[in-house]
């Protein structure tokens, strides 16, 4: 018993070591038609993901995104370089037991209820019986659909299609997570609801790679980013790391007198090298003022 | 987790198949395909009324209208089944692709042999409770409208003074234009030519764009294996042409990838009132399994390699 113990402490620690995600030199070509002439959508992108880190993608449209998320997942083949999950090549079909993914603008079977495609994916997992009811219930409570669990997917909103669509690539409990443009036509409340989604499944480990051109919200979710830039890799790393201004310093302070405002000026005027760049108030986002004013409607009516 | 896990891992092929057959199937019906049957109903209610004035004696009488609800029902089966399986198995895969639900699916720990082999038998599931409830309501239509034969045929014969033997020999020929086991044969074998045709709208439908081409070349291919077998006949018959390794390697090559659907016209001799051996039956089911797997295994090793 004792070495069983330490047998599953040695493979815990040891798959804490594994890359969730690793790409490496990923490069992909695609031949266009009646010319023969070769596209390059990727060109040697790395990327390594560690378990429990919240990593995104960004770059314009085109750029190669959903094309590197497509060769992670096996869908497409790399021209050259290699993709793994947790160790397993992504080329293999074990290597999805352990992935959900989210596609961009997905569209589910419009026939199924919520519950019934929850069971659908979950049976395709291997999930049956009480342990695939308990799972199903579970996940419509997550993504808030409880109520919408027997209506028909054709007549989901945008915003709840997307949201079952988190759901059933959580379905078999996998420990990372590839959303694609997960809140592409959605609206703020909606974008909202997704976002704090990625922060629960952060809370519970779970490893999230996230594509969109969405940069706010990459910045509000993320704790690592890559910029892809015309297939490539330009930029990549910690985002507190990236987007710091290493010569600047920010202060904040609530109920400032303008005796103590007028006293720190003072202060950096005094002193040799340092200028003060601007002072004022800071703003909220167009998007914080409207879920507040939307939320307080809600709340009156 | 470590439960889930532990079911996860039990999850077979065959299993996987299954869940996605079931969902083909559900699809399907949910797409309304069996309003289909109102139709069915009225033409094999309708071809009650086909009957032809020929009443040279009381064998003749009321045969007509046997042989064309027989007829009718089989034909419209075929048209049914055949359609079905074509422009059904050529709808599913590029609707996956087009609404993106495939790359969830094929995200998942399902191999892609498992999802054709699930979409296939889905669309031929379908196929099989459709006919069978086509033969269900044949088989009612045509034991009430021989009984009602019979009797026509009986008092005639019994006007006309018949000896008890010929009337029993009467009998057992209309009972023969009636339901039997090798109408059912036949339904099978309607059954069998729809399945091959499914598998092959299958294969065409794992490189093709578009649904359109997917039925268009299917139904060429139809059309082309009730006559292909005569063709490959006569161009061996011709003279010097056909004596060749080359031509007679050549002919051999296009009926292993060309089904040859005049094997199936037994179908015809059914109608008939002839009788369908166990044999030619067993040697349709063969025939239709070879086609069936061959282009199976065929969609797998394009559909492996596709990028999405």
């Amino acid at each position: 018993m004792p070495e069983a113990l330490a047998y599953r402490i040695l493979c815990t620690l040891m798959a804490d070591k594994i890359p969730a995600v690793e790409i490496i030199n990923l490069t992909k070509d695609f031949k266009t038609s009646f010319r023969k002439q070769m596209l390059r959508a990727v060109d040697g992108v790395s990327i390594r993901i560690m378990p429990g880190e919240v990593y995104g993608l960004i770059g314009p449209n085109g750029s190669g995104k959903s094309t590197t998320m497509k060769a992670l997942l096996g869908l497409v083949a790399p021209t050259s370089g290699t993709c793994s999950i947790f160790g397993k090549d992504s080329l293999k079909v074990d290597s999805r037991n352990d992935v959900g993914f989210l596609p961009e603008n997905p569209y589910f079977y419009k026939h199924l209820s919520g519950s019934e495609t929850l069971k659908f994916y979950g049976k395709l997992c291997g999930l049956k019986g009480k342990i695939l009811e308990d799972r199903v219930s579970e996940l419509l409570a997550l993504v808030d659909l409880e109520s919408a669990r027997d209506r028909r997917l054709g007549g989901y909103s945008k915003g709840m299609l997307q949201r079952i669509g988190l759901a059933q690539a959580l379905v078999q409990e996998p420990r990372l997570v590839i959303l694609d443009e997960p809140t592409a036509g959605v609206d703020p409340i909606g974008s909202r609801q997704i976002r704090d989604l990625i922060f629960k499944l952060r809370e519970r480990g779970i490893t999230v790679f996230l594509c969109s051109h969405l940069l706010e919200q990459v910045q509000e979710v993320c704790d690592h980013v890559g910029i892809i830039f015309r297939g490539k890799m330009v930029k990549e790393g910690r985002l507190e790391d990236l987007i710091a201004i290493e010569d600047q310093t920010e202060f904040i302070i609530k109920d400032a007198s303008p005796e103590l405002v007028s006293n720190i000026k003072e202060l950096v005027n005094q002193s040799t090298g340092a200028s003060l760049v601007r002072t004022g108030k800071p703003r909220t986002t167009l998007e914080r003022l409207f879920l507040r004013e939307t939320t307080h409607r809600d709340e009156d009516l | 987790m470590t439960d889930t896990t532990a079911t996860i891992s039990r999850g077979s092929h065959i299993s996987r198949i299954l869940v996605i057959a079931r969902h083909t199937f559900t699809q399907l019906v949910r797409m309304k395909v069996f309003y289909f049957l109102a139709v069915f109903a009225v033409i094999a209610i309708g071809s009650n009324f086909f009957d032809l004035p020929q009443h040279e004696g009381p064998e003749s009488v009321g045969v007509n209208v046997l042989r064309s609800i027989k007829s009718w029902s089989l034909g419209t089966m075929t048209l049914f089944s055949v359609v079905l399986s074509i422009v059904a198995t050529a709808l599913l895969l590029p609707k996956d692709i087009e609404d993106r639900t495939l790359y969830t699916i094929l995200a998942k720990p399902v191999p892609r042999i498992d999802y054709l082999a699930g979409k296939l038998l889905g669309v031929l599931l379908l196929v099989f409770v459709s006919l069978a409830l086509m033969d269900g309501l044949m088989t009612v239509v045509l034991q009430i409208r021989s009984s009602l034969v019979l009797e026509q045929q009986l008092a005639m014969a019994q006007s006309l003074g018949w000896p008890q033997e010929a009337i029993n020999s009467l009998k057992l020929e209309t009972a023969a234009q009636g339901p039997c086991w090798s109408l059912q044969g036949a339904v099978i074998a309607v059954f069998l030519r729809a399945s091959v045709m499914a598998s092959l709208a299958l294969l065409i439908s794992t490189f093709s764009s578009s649904t359109l081409f997917t039925t268009i070349i299917s139904f060429l291919v139809y059309f082309i294996g009730h006559f292909q077998a005569d063709m490959r006949n006569a161009y061996l018959q011709a003279g010097q042409a056909g004596e060749g390794i080359f031509a007679r390697l050549v002919t051999l090559l296009i009926s292993l990838v060309l089904p040859d659907f005049q094997n199936f016209n037994v179908i015809d001799a059914v109608i008939e009132g002839q009788t369908m051996p166990l044999l030619i039956l067993g040697k349709l089911t063969l025939i239709a399994l070879y086609y069936a797997l061959f282009f199976t295994v065929a969609s797998w090793f394009v559909f492996a390699e596709k990028e999405f």
